[in-house]
């Protein structure tokens, strides 16, 4: 006796079936990478700036808020508007996913001294907001001097600025090891003045919160 | 520097690189940046190896960024660029210079697959010329602005 055998025609139909079942996924219909690109307002200043897109076939400039193209290889990029729900769609996860953004802060002193002045001593609170608000802080503080005194002594009084700022820093319970803390002495003056001149602007601490 | 002097220097510095590269090369890979935001399964490629990354740690020139299907991925560079990977997301570091005082500057990214931001920083403002954001597809050249990247490989 033997096993009775299916229909070749219903072997036919299941092959069949299974084969084209398969082919979305083995046969790609585009092989060409595609890539999108879109020119976003910054979100936290609102600026919008500019990007070109170019390739061999051409180049396009996106200058406007959420102009965008799209790109495939040999095909001229040509720019248009994306939607704002694409972008959510496409970017919203990413854009979440954006660090805040690094500030900047310079801090001032009395004369030789690393005593900040009256109106600087309001600003460190700006600062240690801006340390709060990063999930992994890096804090950079370069002290700076008039060019009043000997270059040496005002590179060990640029330091003792700087050592000011970060045990400010560590008392509000920011970790030593994310302060990065040195002088630049006289050398980075930020008015630019003659040797052995009194300028208040100068005497300063800048500070990078990132 | 006399002439004499110059030549000896050269020389001397011909003779000490050899040895000298291979500890320079790997006490010298200064950070380029950090993990500030990790979220799901994210890695970064040193060097051959995919080392699982997390918050806090120390991206450098040359790492490959990449993130999983439930992955996001925050880093914020030492010249303010900040760069944030979605989703099944592949980013390269390919440049990174941040030397102003030398003005050795530079920043190349590449854009692998999946969806990225930049928001551009320090680089982008001393040396504009020098920053390159390559994707399979084209080059993006971004000016003081933040750009959206999806790359369907």
């Amino acid at each position: 006796m033997t096993a009775p055998r299916p229909p070749a025609l219903l072997v036919t139909l299941v092959v069949a079936a299974f084969l084209s079942a398969c082919a979305p996924k083995t046969v790609r219909t585009d092989p060409d990478p595609q890539v999108q690109v879109v020119l976003l307002p910054d979100t936290d200043t609102g600026e919008v700036g500019k990007a070109v897109v170019s390739n061999q076939a051409g180049r396009t400039e996106l200058s406007n808020a959420y102009s965008s193209t799209r790109v495939s290889m040999g095909a001229k990029p040509r720019a248009r508007k994306m939607k704002t729900t694409d972008v959510e769609e496409l970017f919203g996860e990413a854009i979440a996913t954006l660090p805040p953004p690094p500030l900047h802060f310079t801090l001032f002193f009395r004369f030789d001294s690393e005593e900040l002045t009256e109106e600087s001593r309001k600003n460190v609170q700006d600062v240690l907001r801006s340390v709060k608000a990063q999930p992994v802080p890096d804090v950079i503080v370069i002290g700076h001097t008039d060019t009043t005194g000997a270059t040496a002594s005002n590179f060990e009084l640029g330091m003792r600025r700087a050592t000011a700022v970060r045990a400010l820093l560590i008392k509000a319970g920011l970790s030593a090891a994310a302060i990065d803390a040195r002088s630049h002495g006289e050398m980075e003056l930020l008015v630019q003045t003659a040797n052995g001149v009194f300028e208040p602007k100068n005497r300063r601490v800048e500070i990078t919160v990132r | 520097m006399t002439t004499r002097s110059r030549i000896a220097a050269i020389v001397a510095a011909l003779i000490t690189v050899p040895t000298a590269a291979p500890a320079l090369a790997q006490t010298q890979a200064a950070a380029a940046g950090r993990i500030k935001i990790a979220a799901g399964e994210v890695f970064v490629v040193r060097g051959g190896a995919m080392l699982p990354a997390k918050a806090g740690e120390e991206v450098l020139e040359s790492d490959t960024l990449q993130t999983g299907a439930d992955g996001r991925l925050g880093i914020t560079l030492r010249d303010d660029t900040r760069i944030s990977l979605g989703p099944d997301s592949e980013v390269r570091l390919d440049t990174f210079l941040y030397t102003p005082s030398e003005e050795r500057l530079g920043l190349v990214l590449n854009f692998v697959r999946g969806s990225a931001v930049y928001v551009s920083g320090k680089i982008a403002q001393l040396a504009p010329d020098s920053i390159r954001l390559e994707t399979p597809a084209a080059v993006v050249d971004a000016r003081g602005s933040m750009v959206a990247i999806q790359v369907v490989p």
